[in-house]
């Protein structure tokens, strides 16, 4: 393809470390709490539920403990998916995307865009409410794998959409 | 090029097409009714004459259908090529009409099975590297068209194909019956008899589902029940298990490895390599360099002592298909050395790979390995406790330990990776022993993974994900890890050579 080649030896590798990360948006975070609880009350209600009317005697002596245990294993879910929000960051540069997050488990995914195979921006229903989507790119990887960015403005996502578009065709 | 068949019009298959087609609607029907089938005639003796004479009516009618219905996608099958585009219309009610572009085709492969040797027709399969959906497999043709249209699809592509014809003189590898059945005997036999079981689990849970139905599942329950209680009293039983389990392993292997790779010969072609294989379903791949992802060099201490390996290429697959799809697996097995260093060199430059430094994981993953381990042990124990609440069975435990322990330092040992400028080269295995060989340029994206256990011992994990599956190098130093992500998204990022 190219006429001239050239190939000098790189000394110092651009460090995926050392870019600038941008966090996601900041209302993301009632996202996931809705999310949260809309998971937390039902279970909550199931759990209520089955004490009054099914437990037999012998459980319901535990009962404050199984309350307890249940508060206490959301409880610390929670205090997670509130401590890992600050790491949540992604960064555009000029040939690939990165995103990281993790508190416990630090994961950091760089997708090349000559290597994306299509993007896609979503709009879950809580999301919208705040005006937010999420952007997942693709790859011929395994798809389970590839790079999902929640929680971005739904123009920042489009923007980003339009510029790995253009890269992609170049 | 051969081109006296006409593609640019619609054509059909050939009319024995019909054929193979009623045969195949015929078998895929028996694989759903055998079940019902063998119950309506588990009790022969008892069927009366006018019940006999349904039935067979009622067969006779369900096989007149399934030949109408062959008649007819026979007739609705049509392909044509125009435009650099391959065109297919077919379905009877639910009509599809496909196009593909020749440069996604990823590979023309021609199939036989036995039906097809009978009466001499060959299956195209023109495989992308989209979803299944895409995947299009003509029945018939005959041999000259299918050539002919494999010819004319492949020479749109970039490759010439004059010089095909003469360097297909001298296979590169040719397996015979002999050496085949060397290989067999050193197959992963441990593996085979789990596949064996998992087909006999498949089986036995058709079978009870259809006998719940039928208020039968007590008398077979306790037939189990029973013999688990004699199980546990009589270590001849174990032993004649054991025995049982061994030739069931050999079996298993030795039937696998002839039915899929009998008259195994391979050609290296400029930029393909040509492999037919097959027992009953004869199958002829081609296989484009370009488009392999990676390939992996495996062996086991069996087949050192006799000296041969095998190779399985990975092309692209889609990601959805991943975990299914293994014939897209390419594997040559009964490789000698030397044949190996041809197809690697035919591959890629891999001496500077293999000449590097060689990189270990960190003792974390030794720690990490044998932490698991204990946890899976304390697990499984406290269960099997609970459930047969025996102290005795702590006993196995003295076997297990020294076992597990063995495996686990071997897993260990068998972990390194080593980095060249191009290639990255994995070797791992468990008894077997893999080599990956991988050009860094086919990566598709890549992952590290570091939790908080890890990051106190300054180690990450590194996941590179390629068109045909991940790879792994767990639990190397945090910046031997952040080099190796660095620089693969440089090589990544500067070439421009395809990926496939």
């Amino acid at each position: 393809m190219s006429e001239e080649f050239k190939n000098e030896e790189v000394k110092n590798l651009p460090d995926i470390i050392k870019v600038d990360f941008k966090s996601i948006d900041k209302s993301y975070l009632k996202v996931i709490y809705i999310n949260f609880f809309l998971l937390f009350i039902p279970l909550l209600v199931g759990l209520i539920i089955l004490h009054q009317f099914s437990f037999s005697n012998e459980i319901n002596e535990y009962i404050i403990f199984i309350y307890l245990l249940f508060i206490a294993f959301f409880g610390l879910i929670f205090t997670i998916l509130n401590l890992s929000f600050p790491f949540r960051k992604y960064a555009l540069r000029e040939k690939d995307i990165t995103y990281k997050a993790g508190l416990l488990v630090k994961k950091i995914t760089t997708v090349p865009f000559s290597r994306v195979q299509h993007v896609e921006i979503d709009e879950k229903p809580i999301s919208r409410i705040f005006g937010l989507s999420s952007i997942s790119v693709y790859t011929a990887g395994d798809s389970s794998d590839d790079l999902e960015i929640k929680g971005i403005k739904k123009e920042t996502a489009l923007q980003i959409k339009e510029f790995i578009s253009s890269k992609i065709n170049e | 090029m051969n081109n006296t068949f006409n593609f640019s019009e619609f054509s059909k298959q050939s009319s024995k097409g019909i054929f193979v087609i009623y045969i195949s609607l015929i078998y895929s029907a028996l694989k759903i009714s055998w079940i019902f089938i063998f119950l309506i005639f588990k009790d022969f003796s008892e069927i009366s004459n006018t019940k006999l004479l349904y039935i067979s009516l009622g067969i006779g009618i369900i096989l007149l259908f399934l030949l109408i219905r062959a008649i007819l996608i026979y007739k609705n099958f049509q392909f044509k090529i125009t435009n650099n585009h391959f065109i297919l219309k077919q379905g009877i009610l639910k009509k599809s009409n496909t196009s593909i572009p020749f440069d996604k085709i990823q590979n023309i492969n021609f199939k036989q099975n036995i039906i097809q040797q009978i009466i001499n027709v060959y299956e195209v399969c023109i495989e992308t590297a989209g979803s299944t959906k895409t995947e299009i497999g003509i029945k018939a043709l005959p041999f000259l068209k299918a050539t002919a249209l494999k010819e004319l699809i492949l020479s749109n592509k970039v490759f010439e194909n004059s010089e095909k014809e003469k360097e297909a003189q001298k296979p590169l590898l040719k397996v015979d019956i002999l050496s085949l059945f060397k290989v067999s005997l050193t197959e992963n036999h441990l593996q085979n008899l789990f596949l064996f079981f998992a087909v006999l689990f498949g089986f036995y849970n058709q079978i009870q589902q259809i006998t719940d139905g039928l208020g039968k599942t007590e008398s077979l329950d306790g037939f189990i029940e029973e013999n688990t209680n004699n199980f546990s009293a009589s270590i001849f039983l174990i032993l004649i298990l054991i025995i049982g389990f061994t030739v069931i392993a050999f079996l298993s292997s030795f039937v696998r490895v002839f039915l899929l790779h009998f008259n195994l010969t391979t050609y290296l072609k400029k930029d393909a390599f040509e492999i037919n294989q097959g027992l009953f379903t004869k199958k002829s791949i081609v296989l484009k360099k370009q488009k392999v992802q990676n390939i992996t060099i495996s062996t086991n201490p069996l087949k050192r002592l006799i000296g041969v390996s095998f190779i399985t290429f990975k092309q692209a697959v889609s990601g959805k298909l991943n975990t299914k799809k293994k014939d897209k697996l390419i594997r040559i097995v009964g490789c000698k050395k030397h044949q190996i260093e041809t197809i690697k060199s035919s591959l890629f430059h891999f001496s500077k790979v293999e000449n590097s430094a060689i990189h270990f994981p960190d003792d974390y993953y030794k720690r990490r390995i044998f932490m698991f381990s204990f946890l899976f042990l304390t697990v499984l124990y406290t269960g099997l406790y609970f459930i047969f609440s025996h102290i005795e069975i702590f006993y196995s435990l003295l076997l297990i330990i020294p076992i597990a322990v063995f495996l686990i330092l071997k897993k260990v040992k068998k972990r390194f990776y080593k980095i060249s400028e191009d290639m990255l080269l994995v070797g791992r295995g468990l008894l077997e022993t893999h080599l990956i060989y991988l050009e860094i340029f086919k990566v598709q994206n890549i992952e590290m993974k570091q939790t908080i256990f890890q990051k106190r011992s300054k180690v990450a994990d590194i996941i590179l994900q390629t068109a045909s599956g991940k790879i792994k190098i767990p639990c190397i130093h945090y910046k031997e890890a952040l080099k190796i992500y660095n620089h693969t998204l440089y090589k990544v990022e500067t070439s421009t050579a395809p990926w496939m």
